[in-house]
């Protein structure tokens, strides 16, 4: 019977896919614990408060300089949103109302410079497709 | 003795090999860093719907016939939606156009700092529904399959059970928890006594991408520095590389999720465990998981490390349908919908399961 001969990368692949596994077991097992939860959130509460008192010390200085912090921006950027999604109502409106009207004349025979203008609609398949017959 | 002579060559042949590779992955490794990255989400597709956070794709059909009912994809809300359409011969969503669905995908964007108010309500009672309106409307049929990914299925069942007969005809959920008490390290780090959410939405805003990523992260340390080694030790191997960095890619591209909605997430289903419990409420309505009648199917994958399988096990038992299967399958959190393996495993027994429901 022959045997297998031995293959050093082979083995090291082997012994590296252990070590990932058991490093794993390991460190999940320790983050699992009380103390490392409490250490985690203690440090991510000191950072967010040093970031909140960042924020406000920087907030203070560029209110100084006369120039718009990042909370002036976001609100001027919300505003910007609400006046975007009102124009998407609109034009969704519009859309809606030009589909009708294009869609009575195009029963009368007209055609509407609108209708010439607007792009061509991905042509979709008929929607008849059956499953294939199930094998024997 | 004629071990010993079967050996000789083979021992040759072996550094013969090994000698090739290195000088393949010195080469290949200089192409590594200096090529782009791949091009990823390679179907053809058209955005027919956007609003702030919200993209809504429809995908070119590409058989010459397709099927009555529509498919929508709801992608988790903190990955992009590529992942599910890789590259030629990788995507899902190639195959399910080339096996005649009519595939959208809702895929998401970093929420804006003004969307840091998004709320459960925004995702399962406006969103899908106007998205599944929208569907609809381009399909001409009142019927469309949802399918959610991750948390975009927890996102689902609570749309599907929100909007019982609003057209939902089948649901198809992978990977989704619904047991959040067994998502265990989570649980660990969000520990009430110790996490403050509240701190930390207040503070942010949206929970920054870093974080989320950390998060996934942390599940497995040891495994980012294992996968740099075996890139290294497969650098010869092109079909190695190319997955490498496509997924690479993706697991990097991880979203911000709004302030609001993380807040939910945390209180609602990981201290309360609402979902399971049957008492989470959205908008003032419960979302009670026996209310879904339609057929379901939940895909969830035997070694996933981030939804563990007794935390999305429960969905099946839990929803009302008579008509339901929970299929579980070899594979990752991602392989088990994403890559070479689902291609065998995942895609072929969806196709089973969808296209005799989707006529």
């Amino acid at each position: 019977m022959a045997e297998k001969p031995s293959d050093p990368l082979g083995v090291w692949r082997d012994l590296l896919s252990q070590w990932e596994t058991s490093a794993n077991a390991i460190a999940n097992k320790a983050m699992a614990t009380d103390q490392f939860s409490g250490s985690m959130n203690q440090v991510m509460n000191v950072t967010l408060q040093a970031q909140q008192q960042l924020g406000e010390i920087m907030a203070r200085y560029l209110a100084t300089l006369n120039l718009p912090s990042r909370t002036d921006l976001a609100s001027l950027g919300e505003q910007l949103a609400a006046i975007e999604a009102r124009l998407g109502q609109i034009a969704g409106i519009l859309e809606r109302q030009a589909a009708a009207q294009g869609t009575t004349r195009r029963r009368q025979g007209a055609r509407t410079p609108q209708a010439a203008k607007a792009p061509a609609p991905i042509p979709m398949p008929p929607r008849t497709k059956r499953p294939p017959p199930e094998g024997p | 003795m004629s071990s010993q002579t079967a050996s000789a060559p083979d021992l040759a042949e072996r550094v013969r090999l090994e000698v090739e590779r290195t000088i393949a992955r010195s080469i290949k490794g200089v192409e590594y860093i200096a090529s782009p990255a791949p091009a990823l989400g390679v179907s053809p597709k058209d955005l027919v719907h956007k609003d702030g956070t919200l993209n809504l794709y429809h995908y070119r059909p590409s058989s010459d016939e397709i099927y009555r009912v529509s498919l929508l994809i709801v992608m988790a809300t903190t990955n992009k939606g590529y992942v599910l359409d890789l590259a030629r011969g990788q995507s899902l969503v190639e195959f399910l156009l080339q096996r005649g669905y009519d595939v959208y995908m809702i895929d998401w964007s970093a929420p804006r700092p003004d969307e840091k108010r998004l709320r459960f309500e925004d995702y399962a009672l406006r969103f899908i529904p106007e998205c599944v309106r929208r569907v609809q409307e381009r399909s001409g049929e009142d019927d469309v399959t949802v399918l959610g990914y991750c948390m975009g299925g927890v996102l689902s069942v609570s749309y599907a059970a929100l909007h019982a007969g609003d057209g939902i005809k089948n649901l198809v959920c992978f990977t989704t928890p619904i047991d959040f008490s067994q998502m265990t390290l989570f649980q660990r780090w969000a520990d009430r006594r110790h996490f403050d959410v509240d701190r930390l939405v207040d503070t942010s805003g949206n929970v920054p991408a870093e974080l989320i990523f950390r998060g996934f992260e942390m599940l497995r340390p040891a495994s980012r520095a294992v996968g740099q080694v075996q890139l290294w030790d497969n650098m010869w191997n092109d079909e190695f590389v190319a997955s490498y960095r496509t997924f690479e890619r993706w697991g990097n591209d991880t979203l911000p999720l709004a302030g609001e909605y993380f807040r939910q997430t945390v209180k609602a289903l990981m201290w309360d465990n609402a979902l399971y419990r049957g008492t989470f409420e959205i908008g003032g309505r419960r979302v009670d998981l026996a209310g879904i009648t339609v057929p379901t199917l939940h895909v969830t994958a035997e070694h996933d490390h981030i939804v563990t399988t007794d935390a999305s096990t429960p969905l099946i038992d839990l929803v009302g349908a008579s008509d339901k299967q929970r299929l579980v399958l070899k594979g990752g959190h991602i392989s088990v919908a994403a890559g070479p393996n689902a291609h065998k495993r995942l895609w072929p027994k969806l196709d089973a399961w969808l296209g005799v429901r989707s006529v």
